[in-house]
Protein backbone atom coordinates (compact mmCIF):
# COMPACT_ATOMS: atom_id res chain seq x y z
CA UNK A 1 0.00 0.00 0.00
CA UNK A 2 2.57 2.48 1.30
CA UNK A 3 4.55 1.66 -2.44
CA UNK A 4 1.53 2.86 -4.37
CA UNK A 5 1.29 6.16 -2.15
CA UNK A 6 4.79 6.96 -3.11
CA UNK A 7 4.31 5.97 -6.50
CA UNK A 8 3.35 9.04 -8.77
CA UNK A 9 0.78 9.01 -11.17
CA UNK A 10 1.76 8.25 -15.09
CA UNK A 11 0.46 9.09 -18.04
CA UNK A 12 1.22 8.39 -21.63
CA UNK A 13 -0.52 9.68 -24.46
CA UNK A 14 -1.01 7.24 -26.74
CA UNK A 15 -2.88 9.37 -29.86
CA UNK A 16 -4.02 12.67 -29.93
CA UNK A 17 -5.73 14.36 -32.51
CA UNK A 18 -7.87 17.50 -32.80
CA UNK A 19 -10.58 16.64 -31.15
CA UNK A 20 -9.98 13.52 -28.76
CA UNK A 21 -6.84 12.27 -27.03
CA UNK A 22 -6.35 8.61 -26.06
CA UNK A 23 -3.96 8.04 -22.63
CA UNK A 24 -2.82 5.55 -20.64
CA UNK A 25 -3.05 6.57 -16.57
CA UNK A 26 -1.33 4.68 -14.09
CA UNK A 27 -0.25 4.20 -10.74
CA UNK A 28 -3.92 6.36 -9.41
CA UNK A 29 -6.21 4.82 -7.50
CA UNK A 30 -9.48 3.28 -9.19
CA UNK A 31 -11.24 6.16 -7.57
CA UNK A 32 -8.87 8.97 -8.30
CA UNK A 33 -9.13 7.97 -12.21
CA UNK A 34 -13.01 7.58 -11.85
CA UNK A 35 -13.37 10.99 -10.39
CA UNK A 36 -11.39 12.71 -13.03
CA UNK A 37 -13.43 11.01 -15.97
CA UNK A 38 -16.50 12.25 -13.92
CA UNK A 39 -15.12 16.20 -13.31
CA UNK A 40 -14.11 16.19 -17.23
CA UNK A 41 -18.15 15.24 -18.22
CA UNK A 42 -19.49 17.07 -16.17
CA UNK A 43 -18.18 20.25 -14.57
CA UNK A 44 -16.36 22.04 -17.18
CA UNK A 45 -17.77 24.86 -18.19
CA UNK A 46 -18.56 25.60 -22.05
CA UNK A 47 -21.01 27.98 -23.35
CA UNK A 48 -24.41 26.80 -25.37
CA UNK A 49 -28.10 28.15 -26.54
CA UNK A 50 -29.75 28.38 -23.40
CA UNK A 51 -32.65 30.35 -24.91
CA UNK A 52 -34.21 30.79 -27.96
CA UNK A 53 -36.94 33.58 -28.96
CA UNK A 54 -38.72 32.34 -32.05
CA UNK A 55 -39.98 35.18 -34.08
CA UNK A 56 -40.76 33.37 -37.19
CA UNK A 57 -41.60 29.15 -37.78
CA UNK A 58 -43.66 27.96 -40.59
CA UNK A 59 -41.61 25.23 -40.88
CA UNK A 60 -42.59 21.61 -39.79
CA UNK A 61 -41.30 21.21 -36.62
CA UNK A 62 -42.37 23.10 -34.07
CA UNK A 63 -40.70 25.40 -31.89
CA UNK A 64 -39.72 24.13 -28.72
CA UNK A 65 -38.24 21.09 -30.92
CA UNK A 66 -35.99 23.28 -33.01
CA UNK A 67 -35.10 25.20 -29.82
CA UNK A 68 -33.89 21.85 -28.39
CA UNK A 69 -31.73 21.12 -31.33
CA UNK A 70 -30.31 24.46 -31.33
CA UNK A 71 -29.40 24.07 -27.77
CA UNK A 72 -27.28 21.00 -28.87
CA UNK A 73 -25.02 22.46 -31.35
CA UNK A 74 -21.54 22.77 -30.05
CA UNK A 75 -20.47 26.71 -29.53
CA UNK A 76 -16.62 27.49 -29.68
CA UNK A 77 -16.14 28.04 -26.45
CA UNK A 78 -12.04 27.59 -25.70
CA UNK A 79 -11.21 30.09 -22.52
CA UNK A 80 -15.12 30.85 -21.39
CA UNK A 81 -13.28 30.71 -17.57
CA UNK A 82 -12.22 34.10 -18.68
CA UNK A 83 -14.05 35.18 -21.46
CA UNK A 84 -17.93 34.99 -20.00
CA UNK A 85 -19.76 34.73 -16.99
CA UNK A 86 -22.08 33.16 -15.12
CA UNK A 87 -25.79 34.86 -15.46
CA UNK A 88 -25.63 34.03 -12.28
CA UNK A 89 -22.74 35.50 -11.21
CA UNK A 90 -23.10 38.89 -13.24
CA UNK A 91 -24.73 42.68 -12.69
CA UNK A 92 -27.01 42.16 -14.94
CA UNK A 93 -30.73 41.08 -14.54
CA UNK A 94 -30.88 38.58 -17.32
CA UNK A 95 -28.10 38.68 -19.71
CA UNK A 96 -25.86 41.00 -21.58
CA UNK A 97 -22.86 41.01 -23.26
CA UNK A 98 -20.73 40.12 -20.65
CA UNK A 99 -22.55 36.61 -19.49
CA UNK A 100 -24.02 35.77 -22.66
CA UNK A 101 -24.29 35.17 -26.74
CA UNK A 102 -26.64 36.61 -29.10
CA UNK A 103 -26.86 34.59 -32.23
CA UNK A 104 -29.35 34.61 -34.69
CA UNK A 105 -30.58 32.40 -37.23
CA UNK A 106 -32.71 33.49 -40.73
CA UNK A 107 -33.61 31.04 -43.50
CA UNK A 108 -36.62 30.75 -45.66
CA UNK A 109 -36.66 28.88 -49.08
CA UNK A 110 -38.01 29.88 -52.41
CA UNK A 111 -36.74 27.28 -54.10
CA UNK A 112 -38.71 24.09 -55.32
CA UNK A 113 -36.65 21.93 -53.35
CA UNK A 114 -36.23 21.08 -49.77
CA UNK A 115 -33.55 22.84 -47.91
CA UNK A 116 -31.27 22.06 -45.03
CA UNK A 117 -31.29 24.59 -42.41
CA UNK A 118 -27.93 23.93 -40.49
CA UNK A 119 -25.41 25.47 -37.86
CA UNK A 120 -23.90 27.15 -40.30
CA UNK A 121 -26.78 29.61 -40.60
CA UNK A 122 -26.53 30.98 -37.24
CA UNK A 123 -24.35 34.34 -37.17
CA UNK A 124 -22.89 35.19 -33.76
CA UNK A 125 -24.32 38.82 -33.32
CA UNK A 126 -20.94 41.01 -31.84
CA UNK A 127 -21.60 42.88 -29.20
CA UNK A 128 -22.63 46.52 -29.43
CA UNK A 129 -20.50 49.16 -27.55
CA UNK A 130 -22.36 52.99 -26.85
CA UNK A 131 -19.41 55.27 -27.32
CA UNK A 132 -16.25 55.64 -25.44
CA UNK A 133 -17.30 52.36 -24.03
CA UNK A 134 -14.37 49.64 -24.39
CA UNK A 135 -14.64 45.95 -24.13
CA UNK A 136 -14.60 45.08 -20.74
CA UNK A 137 -12.10 42.60 -19.43
CA UNK A 138 -14.12 39.29 -20.71
CA UNK A 139 -14.75 40.39 -24.20
CA UNK A 140 -10.69 40.77 -24.99
CA UNK A 141 -10.29 37.72 -23.57
CA UNK A 142 -12.63 36.09 -26.03
CA UNK A 143 -11.09 33.89 -28.57
CA UNK A 144 -11.78 35.39 -32.73
CA UNK A 145 -14.66 33.43 -33.19
CA UNK A 146 -16.23 32.76 -29.73
CA UNK A 147 -19.70 31.26 -29.57
CA UNK A 148 -19.27 30.34 -33.19
CA UNK A 149 -20.80 26.97 -33.86
CA UNK A 150 -18.20 24.13 -33.80
CA UNK A 151 -16.66 24.34 -37.48
CA UNK A 152 -18.79 26.82 -39.59
CA UNK A 153 -18.52 27.11 -43.02
CA UNK A 154 -15.49 24.51 -42.79
CA UNK A 155 -15.69 22.37 -46.20
CA UNK A 156 -14.28 19.53 -44.39
CA UNK A 157 -16.55 19.66 -41.16
CA UNK A 158 -20.16 19.01 -41.98
CA UNK A 159 -22.44 21.65 -40.02
CA UNK A 160 -25.08 20.40 -37.87
CA UNK A 161 -28.97 20.03 -39.06
CA UNK A 162 -31.16 22.14 -37.71
CA UNK A 163 -34.78 21.46 -39.46
CA UNK A 164 -35.64 20.94 -43.10
CA UNK A 165 -37.72 23.14 -45.07
CA UNK A 166 -39.79 23.59 -47.95
CA UNK A 167 -40.77 26.34 -50.25
CA UNK A 168 -42.02 29.17 -48.87
CA UNK A 169 -41.40 27.98 -45.15
CA UNK A 170 -39.10 29.89 -43.34
CA UNK A 171 -37.38 29.92 -40.06
CA UNK A 172 -36.37 33.12 -37.93
CA UNK A 173 -35.16 33.25 -34.35
CA UNK A 174 -33.20 34.83 -31.53
CA UNK A 175 -31.00 32.67 -29.69
CA UNK A 176 -28.71 33.20 -26.32
CA UNK A 177 -25.99 31.04 -25.79
CA UNK A 178 -24.70 31.14 -21.81
CA UNK A 179 -22.02 29.36 -19.75
CA UNK A 180 -22.81 26.27 -17.79
CA UNK A 181 -21.75 23.05 -16.66
CA UNK A 182 -23.20 19.62 -17.64
CA UNK A 183 -24.57 19.07 -14.30
CA UNK A 184 -27.04 21.66 -15.21
CA UNK A 185 -27.54 20.61 -18.97
CA UNK A 186 -25.44 17.73 -20.74
CA UNK A 187 -25.42 20.16 -23.71
CA UNK A 188 -22.83 21.84 -21.58
CA UNK A 189 -20.57 19.07 -21.39
CA UNK A 190 -17.40 19.19 -23.76
CA UNK A 191 -17.18 15.73 -23.78
CA UNK A 192 -19.36 14.27 -26.63
CA UNK A 193 -17.70 10.52 -24.83
CA UNK A 194 -14.84 9.48 -22.51
CA UNK A 195 -13.94 5.72 -22.60
CA UNK A 196 -13.11 4.43 -19.40
CA UNK A 197 -11.99 1.00 -19.35
CA UNK A 198 -9.46 -1.24 -16.71
CA UNK A 199 -8.32 -4.67 -16.60
CA UNK A 200 -9.23 -6.04 -19.72
CA UNK A 201 -8.77 -9.45 -18.96
CA UNK A 202 -11.07 -9.19 -15.70
CA UNK A 203 -8.31 -10.50 -13.56
CA UNK A 204 -9.91 -8.43 -10.89
CA UNK A 205 -13.41 -9.92 -11.29
CA UNK A 206 -15.18 -6.72 -11.37
CA UNK A 207 -17.45 -8.12 -14.36
CA UNK A 208 -19.43 -11.43 -14.84
CA UNK A 209 -19.97 -12.29 -18.36
CA UNK A 210 -23.12 -14.44 -19.60
CA UNK A 211 -21.66 -17.31 -21.68
CA UNK A 212 -23.48 -20.30 -23.02
CA UNK A 213 -20.04 -22.19 -22.27
CA UNK A 214 -16.71 -20.49 -21.95
CA UNK A 215 -16.77 -16.85 -21.56
CA UNK A 216 -13.15 -16.47 -23.26
CA UNK A 217 -14.14 -17.75 -26.72
CA UNK A 218 -17.53 -15.82 -26.61
CA UNK A 219 -16.16 -12.37 -25.37
CA UNK A 220 -13.09 -11.09 -27.65
CA UNK A 221 -10.89 -8.62 -25.99
CA UNK A 222 -10.49 -4.80 -26.61
CA UNK A 223 -7.57 -3.04 -27.81
CA UNK A 224 -6.56 -1.91 -24.09
CA UNK A 225 -5.58 -5.90 -23.76
CA UNK A 226 -2.98 -5.47 -25.70
CA UNK A 227 -1.14 -3.02 -23.02
CA UNK A 228 -1.42 -6.42 -20.45
CA UNK A 229 0.01 -9.63 -19.71
CA UNK A 230 -2.65 -12.41 -21.06
CA UNK A 231 -3.58 -14.29 -17.76
CA UNK A 232 -2.09 -17.88 -17.33
CA UNK A 233 -4.85 -20.74 -17.20
CA UNK A 234 -3.52 -21.67 -14.04
CA UNK A 235 -3.60 -18.37 -12.33
CA UNK A 236 -4.92 -17.73 -8.74
CA UNK A 237 -7.26 -15.36 -8.58
CA UNK A 238 -5.18 -12.57 -6.27
CA UNK A 239 -8.27 -11.41 -4.28
CA UNK A 240 -5.71 -8.17 -2.80
CA UNK A 241 -5.01 -7.04 -6.60
CA UNK A 242 -6.21 -3.45 -7.15
CA UNK A 243 -6.50 -1.74 -10.39
CA UNK A 244 -3.92 0.79 -11.44
CA UNK A 245 -3.99 0.79 -15.38
CA UNK A 246 -6.86 3.13 -16.69
CA UNK A 247 -7.31 3.53 -20.15
CA UNK A 248 -8.88 6.50 -21.38
CA UNK A 249 -10.20 8.30 -24.82
CA UNK A 250 -11.42 11.55 -23.64
CA UNK A 251 -13.29 12.51 -27.13
CA UNK A 252 -14.76 16.45 -27.42
CA UNK A 253 -17.73 17.90 -29.46
CA UNK A 254 -15.26 20.67 -30.35
CA UNK A 255 -16.67 23.21 -27.84
CA UNK A 256 -13.09 22.68 -26.47
CA UNK A 257 -10.11 21.43 -27.13
CA UNK A 258 -8.80 17.56 -25.34
CA UNK A 259 -6.41 19.45 -23.84
CA UNK A 260 -8.22 22.33 -22.64
CA UNK A 261 -10.39 19.97 -21.58
CA UNK A 262 -7.74 18.01 -19.56
CA UNK A 263 -6.14 20.65 -17.68
CA UNK A 264 -9.36 21.94 -16.84
CA UNK A 265 -10.54 19.29 -15.83
CA UNK A 266 -7.50 18.94 -13.25
CA UNK A 267 -7.60 22.46 -12.26
CA UNK A 268 -11.59 21.81 -10.98
CA UNK A 269 -10.73 18.53 -8.96
CA UNK A 270 -8.04 20.56 -7.42
CA UNK A 271 -10.16 23.56 -6.69
CA UNK A 272 -12.97 21.55 -5.58
CA UNK A 273 -10.72 19.76 -2.74
CA UNK A 274 -9.19 22.91 -1.97
CA UNK A 275 -12.54 24.83 -1.12
CA UNK A 276 -12.87 21.28 0.84
CA UNK A 277 -10.00 22.11 2.87
CA UNK A 278 -11.08 25.85 3.18
CA UNK A 279 -14.63 24.91 4.80
CA UNK A 280 -12.86 23.00 7.25
CA UNK A 281 -11.02 25.85 8.56
CA UNK A 282 -12.90 27.49 10.89
CA UNK A 283 -12.92 31.33 10.97
CA UNK A 284 -11.35 31.95 7.41
CA UNK A 285 -12.85 34.52 5.57
CA UNK A 286 -13.74 32.16 2.94
CA UNK A 287 -15.97 32.33 -0.36
CA UNK A 288 -18.94 30.51 1.33
CA UNK A 289 -21.38 32.23 -0.76
CA UNK A 290 -22.59 31.23 -4.04
CA UNK A 291 -20.80 34.22 -6.18
CA UNK A 292 -17.81 33.85 -4.13
CA UNK A 293 -16.78 30.46 -4.73
CA UNK A 294 -17.87 30.90 -7.95
CA UNK A 295 -15.33 33.49 -7.92
CA UNK A 296 -12.34 31.72 -6.67
CA UNK A 297 -13.26 28.54 -8.63
CA UNK A 298 -12.52 30.86 -11.62
CA UNK A 299 -10.02 32.74 -10.33
CA UNK A 300 -7.96 29.57 -10.15
CA UNK A 301 -8.74 28.08 -13.27
CA UNK A 302 -8.35 31.10 -15.04
CA UNK A 303 -5.21 32.04 -13.20
CA UNK A 304 -3.87 29.46 -15.83
CA UNK A 305 -1.22 28.37 -13.48
CA UNK A 306 -0.74 25.17 -15.14
CA UNK A 307 0.60 26.84 -18.15
CA UNK A 308 3.28 28.66 -16.13
CA UNK A 309 4.35 25.85 -13.92
CA UNK A 310 7.79 25.21 -14.58
CA UNK A 311 7.53 20.80 -14.96
CA UNK A 312 7.81 18.55 -11.68
CA UNK A 313 6.99 21.76 -9.06
CA UNK A 314 3.69 21.69 -7.85
CA UNK A 315 2.43 20.90 -4.53
CA UNK A 316 5.28 20.16 -2.64
CA UNK A 317 4.24 16.37 -1.52
CA UNK A 318 7.21 16.42 1.06
CA UNK A 319 6.84 19.84 2.30
CA UNK A 320 8.39 18.58 5.20
CA UNK A 321 10.03 22.21 6.31
CA UNK A 322 5.82 23.09 6.44
CA UNK A 323 6.47 25.85 4.35
CA UNK A 324 3.00 27.08 4.10
CA UNK A 325 0.45 27.72 1.12
CA UNK A 326 1.97 30.69 -0.49
CA UNK A 327 4.44 30.06 -3.17
CA UNK A 328 8.12 31.29 -1.56
CA UNK A 329 8.97 32.92 -4.96
CA UNK A 330 5.57 34.91 -4.76
CA UNK A 331 5.05 33.91 -8.25
CA UNK A 332 3.02 30.85 -8.85
CA UNK A 333 0.27 30.69 -6.38
CA UNK A 334 -1.00 26.96 -6.39
CA UNK A 335 1.64 25.23 -8.36
CA UNK A 336 4.47 27.30 -9.04
CA UNK A 337 6.07 26.42 -5.70
CA UNK A 338 9.04 23.99 -5.36
CA UNK A 339 9.81 20.95 -3.53
CA UNK A 340 9.34 22.18 -0.04
CA UNK A 341 6.83 24.88 -0.64
CA UNK A 342 3.05 24.05 -1.44
CA UNK A 343 0.77 22.25 1.03
CA UNK A 344 2.87 21.06 4.17
CA UNK A 345 1.28 17.13 4.04
CA UNK A 346 3.15 16.84 7.48
CA UNK A 347 1.40 19.37 9.36
CA UNK A 348 1.79 18.47 13.51
CA UNK A 349 -1.44 20.42 14.39
CA UNK A 350 -2.94 22.06 11.81
CA UNK A 351 -3.83 25.79 12.76
CA UNK A 352 -2.91 25.89 16.63
CA UNK A 353 -1.65 29.00 18.01
CA UNK A 354 -3.52 31.89 17.18
CA UNK A 355 -3.84 32.72 13.64
CA UNK A 356 -6.86 30.16 13.06
CA UNK A 357 -6.98 32.01 9.90
CA UNK A 358 -3.90 31.35 8.19
CA UNK A 359 -3.14 28.23 6.06
CA UNK A 360 0.05 27.29 7.43
CA UNK A 361 -0.33 23.75 8.73
CA UNK A 362 3.12 24.27 10.22
CA UNK A 363 2.60 26.76 13.44
CA UNK A 364 6.15 27.31 14.25
CA UNK A 365 6.73 28.90 10.66
CA UNK A 366 3.88 30.82 10.58
CA UNK A 367 4.43 32.47 14.11
CA UNK A 368 7.85 33.53 12.95
CA UNK A 369 7.19 35.17 10.67
CA UNK A 370 10.62 36.47 9.93
CA UNK A 371 12.18 33.22 8.83
CA UNK A 372 9.55 31.83 6.34
CA UNK A 373 9.76 34.70 3.43
CA UNK A 374 7.25 32.99 1.93
CA UNK A 375 4.14 35.23 3.88
CA UNK A 376 2.89 37.74 1.96
CA UNK A 377 4.45 40.59 2.31
CA UNK A 378 1.99 42.94 1.49
CA UNK A 379 -1.35 42.90 4.25
CA UNK A 380 -3.42 44.44 1.30
CA UNK A 381 -2.57 41.79 -1.37
CA UNK A 382 -3.50 39.29 0.98
CA UNK A 383 -6.04 37.24 0.38
CA UNK A 384 -9.62 38.94 1.77
CA UNK A 385 -7.61 42.02 3.34
CA UNK A 386 -10.49 42.44 5.46
CA UNK A 387 -9.94 38.85 7.21
CA UNK A 388 -8.57 38.41 10.72
CA UNK A 389 -5.10 37.54 9.55
CA UNK A 390 -4.43 40.07 7.52
CA UNK A 391 -4.06 42.15 10.03
CA UNK A 392 -1.09 40.00 11.31
CA UNK A 393 0.48 40.19 7.73
CA UNK A 394 0.34 36.69 7.35
CA UNK A 395 -2.55 35.38 5.03
CA UNK A 396 -2.31 34.68 1.64
CA UNK A 397 -0.74 36.82 0.17
CA UNK A 398 1.57 35.98 -2.90
CA UNK A 399 2.24 39.43 -3.37
CA UNK A 400 2.64 39.28 -7.56
CA UNK A 401 0.50 37.16 -9.37
CA UNK A 402 -1.76 34.26 -10.46
CA UNK A 403 -3.54 31.36 -8.71
CA UNK A 404 -5.02 31.50 -5.66
CA UNK A 405 -3.55 34.33 -3.72
CA UNK A 406 -4.56 36.79 -6.89
CA UNK A 407 -5.54 39.74 -5.79
CA UNK A 408 -6.69 40.36 -9.38
CA UNK A 409 -10.15 39.34 -10.75
CA UNK A 410 -11.46 36.77 -8.10
CA UNK A 411 -10.78 38.76 -4.94
CA UNK A 412 -11.74 42.16 -6.05
CA UNK A 413 -14.90 40.85 -8.64
CA UNK A 414 -15.65 41.64 -12.58
CA UNK A 415 -13.32 44.23 -13.72
CA UNK A 416 -15.10 45.66 -15.60
CA UNK B 1 -42.71 27.25 -12.87
CA UNK B 2 -41.41 26.44 -9.60
CA UNK B 3 -38.90 24.16 -9.88
CA UNK B 4 -35.80 25.27 -8.29
CA UNK B 5 -32.53 26.24 -10.08
CA UNK B 6 -30.62 23.61 -11.40
CA UNK B 7 -27.41 25.43 -10.32
CA UNK B 8 -28.86 24.83 -6.57
CA UNK B 9 -27.33 21.36 -6.89
CA UNK B 10 -23.87 22.32 -7.14
CA UNK B 11 -23.36 26.34 -6.16
CA UNK B 12 -23.85 27.21 -2.34
CA UNK B 13 -25.78 29.31 -1.23
CA UNK B 14 -25.32 32.90 -0.09
CA UNK B 15 -23.73 32.09 3.26
CA UNK B 16 -23.83 28.21 3.06
CA UNK B 17 -20.79 26.18 4.80
CA UNK B 18 -19.26 23.98 2.23
CA UNK B 19 -18.68 21.54 5.16
CA UNK B 20 -19.90 20.27 8.36
CA UNK B 21 -18.32 18.41 11.08
CA UNK B 22 -20.24 16.21 13.48
CA UNK B 23 -18.32 14.43 15.97
CA UNK B 24 -19.27 10.94 16.84
CA UNK B 25 -20.71 10.91 20.26
CA UNK B 26 -20.36 7.23 20.75
CA UNK B 27 -17.29 6.25 18.62
CA UNK B 28 -14.21 7.48 19.81
CA UNK B 29 -12.25 9.23 17.24
CA UNK B 30 -15.06 9.59 14.89
CA UNK B 31 -16.80 11.87 12.86
CA UNK B 32 -18.99 12.61 10.13
CA UNK B 33 -18.45 15.70 7.53
CA UNK B 34 -21.73 16.77 5.42
CA UNK B 35 -19.89 18.18 2.45
CA UNK B 36 -22.72 20.09 0.57
CA UNK B 37 -23.19 20.51 -3.05
CA UNK B 38 -20.61 17.95 -4.11
CA UNK B 39 -21.35 14.68 -5.16
CA UNK B 40 -19.14 11.16 -6.09
CA UNK B 41 -16.62 12.61 -7.85
CA UNK B 42 -15.42 14.00 -4.68
CA UNK B 43 -17.27 11.63 -2.06
CA UNK B 44 -15.39 8.39 -3.56
CA UNK B 45 -11.83 9.90 -4.37
CA UNK B 46 -11.82 11.03 -0.73
CA UNK B 47 -12.68 8.42 0.52
CA UNK B 48 -10.51 5.95 -1.05
CA UNK B 49 -7.75 8.29 -0.17
CA UNK B 50 -8.63 8.89 3.69
CA UNK B 51 -8.51 4.73 3.41
CA UNK B 52 -4.70 4.58 2.30
CA UNK B 53 -3.56 6.17 5.78
CA UNK B 54 -2.68 4.15 8.43
CA UNK B 55 -4.30 6.28 11.25
CA UNK B 56 -7.68 5.89 9.63
CA UNK B 57 -9.73 2.51 11.25
CA UNK B 58 -12.85 3.43 8.86
CA UNK B 59 -13.76 5.56 6.26
CA UNK B 60 -17.02 5.75 4.05
CA UNK B 61 -19.17 8.07 2.58
CA UNK B 62 -22.85 7.80 1.17
CA UNK B 63 -24.98 10.07 -0.88
CA UNK B 64 -27.82 9.81 1.52
CA UNK B 65 -30.68 10.91 -1.31
CA UNK B 66 -29.75 11.71 -5.53
CA UNK B 67 -31.81 14.79 -5.53
CA UNK B 68 -30.06 16.06 -2.13
CA UNK B 69 -26.97 17.83 -3.23
CA UNK B 70 -24.62 16.72 -0.23
CA UNK B 71 -22.62 13.00 0.74
CA UNK B 72 -21.43 12.31 4.43
CA UNK B 73 -17.66 11.28 4.81
CA UNK B 74 -17.86 9.42 8.13
CA UNK B 75 -14.05 8.73 9.49
CA UNK B 76 -12.67 6.98 12.32
CA UNK B 77 -9.10 7.21 13.67
CA UNK B 78 -7.18 5.41 15.86
CA UNK B 79 -6.28 8.57 18.16
CA UNK B 80 -3.18 9.81 16.63
CA UNK B 81 -4.38 11.87 14.46
CA UNK B 82 -8.14 13.91 14.77
CA UNK B 83 -10.98 12.87 11.89
CA UNK B 84 -10.46 16.56 10.67
CA UNK B 85 -6.84 16.63 10.79
CA UNK B 86 -7.18 12.95 8.40
CA UNK B 87 -9.57 14.62 6.13
CA UNK B 88 -7.87 17.93 5.63
CA UNK B 89 -4.16 15.87 4.67
CA UNK B 90 -5.85 13.49 2.51
CA UNK B 91 -7.35 16.57 0.55
CA UNK B 92 -3.63 18.02 0.38
CA UNK B 93 -2.49 14.55 -0.88
CA UNK B 94 -4.41 14.54 -3.55
CA UNK B 95 -4.22 17.94 -4.43
CA UNK B 96 -0.34 16.98 -5.15
CA UNK B 97 -1.38 13.88 -7.07
CA UNK B 98 -3.21 16.24 -9.27
CA UNK B 99 -0.39 19.06 -9.83
CA UNK B 100 2.09 16.21 -10.26
CA UNK B 101 -0.45 14.38 -12.87
CA UNK B 102 -0.80 18.11 -14.29
CA UNK B 103 2.79 18.47 -15.03
CA UNK B 104 3.37 15.41 -16.16
CA UNK B 105 0.23 16.15 -19.02
CA UNK B 106 1.28 19.26 -19.80
CA UNK B 107 4.67 17.25 -20.39
CA UNK B 108 3.07 15.04 -22.77
CA UNK B 109 1.15 17.76 -24.95
CA UNK B 110 4.10 19.21 -25.41
CA UNK B 111 5.92 16.14 -27.07
CA UNK B 112 3.02 15.32 -28.95
CA UNK B 113 2.89 18.78 -30.60
CA UNK B 114 6.09 19.61 -30.80
CA UNK B 115 7.10 16.27 -32.59
CA UNK B 116 4.50 16.84 -34.82
CA UNK B 117 2.97 13.58 -33.85
CA UNK B 118 -0.89 15.45 -34.66
CA UNK B 119 -2.73 14.77 -37.77
CA UNK B 120 -4.61 17.92 -36.97
CA UNK B 121 -8.15 16.81 -39.48
CA UNK B 122 -9.91 14.57 -37.52
CA UNK B 123 -12.03 13.95 -40.95
CA UNK B 124 -8.98 12.72 -43.30
CA UNK B 125 -8.38 15.59 -45.65
CA UNK B 126 -5.01 17.27 -45.48
CA UNK B 127 -3.37 20.45 -45.83
CA UNK B 128 -5.42 24.11 -45.63
CA UNK B 129 -7.80 22.58 -43.19
CA UNK B 130 -5.32 21.67 -40.92
CA UNK B 131 -6.19 24.54 -37.98
CA UNK B 132 -10.25 24.22 -38.85
CA UNK B 133 -11.11 23.16 -35.28
CA UNK B 134 -11.00 25.36 -32.33
CA UNK B 135 -9.99 29.01 -32.66
CA UNK B 136 -6.79 28.23 -34.59
CA UNK B 137 -5.58 29.58 -31.41
CA UNK B 138 -3.89 26.84 -28.88
CA UNK B 139 -5.80 27.60 -25.78
CA UNK B 140 -2.56 28.55 -23.40
CA UNK B 141 -1.88 31.34 -26.23
CA UNK B 142 -5.05 33.04 -24.31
Amino acid sequence: MQTYEDNEPIVRIRDYKPDRVDFVLENVDLGFANSFRRVVQADIPTIAVDMVEVEANTTVLPDEFIAHRIGMVPLVSANCDEGIRYTRDCLCLSGCQYCSIELRLDVSCNDNRTMDVTSNHLEVIPPTYTDGETPGDELTKRGEDFGQPVGKNKADVPPVLICKIRKGQELKLRCVAKKGIAKEHAKWSPCSAVAFEYDPYNKLRHTTYWHETDPRTEWPVGENAKEEETPRDDEVFDFNAKPRKFYFDVETDGSLGPQEVIMKGLAELQTKLANLILGLKEGVDLPTGGDGAEAGVNGHVSAGDWAHQPGGGGWGQNAASGAGYASPAGGGGWSTSGGSGGWGTTSPAPNTGGNTGAWATSPAQNAGGAPNTTWGTSPAQAWGASSPNAASGSGWGTSTQQGWGSPTQQASGWNL
Amino acid sequence: MNAPNRFELFVLEDGEKPVEVTEDTKIPNAATFKIVKQDHTLGNMIRAQVLSMPQVLFAGYKVPHPLHPYFLLKIQTDGTMTPQAVLEQACTKLIATISSLEAKFKREFSFKTTEGNVPEDPYGTTGASAQNWGTGKDYLDF
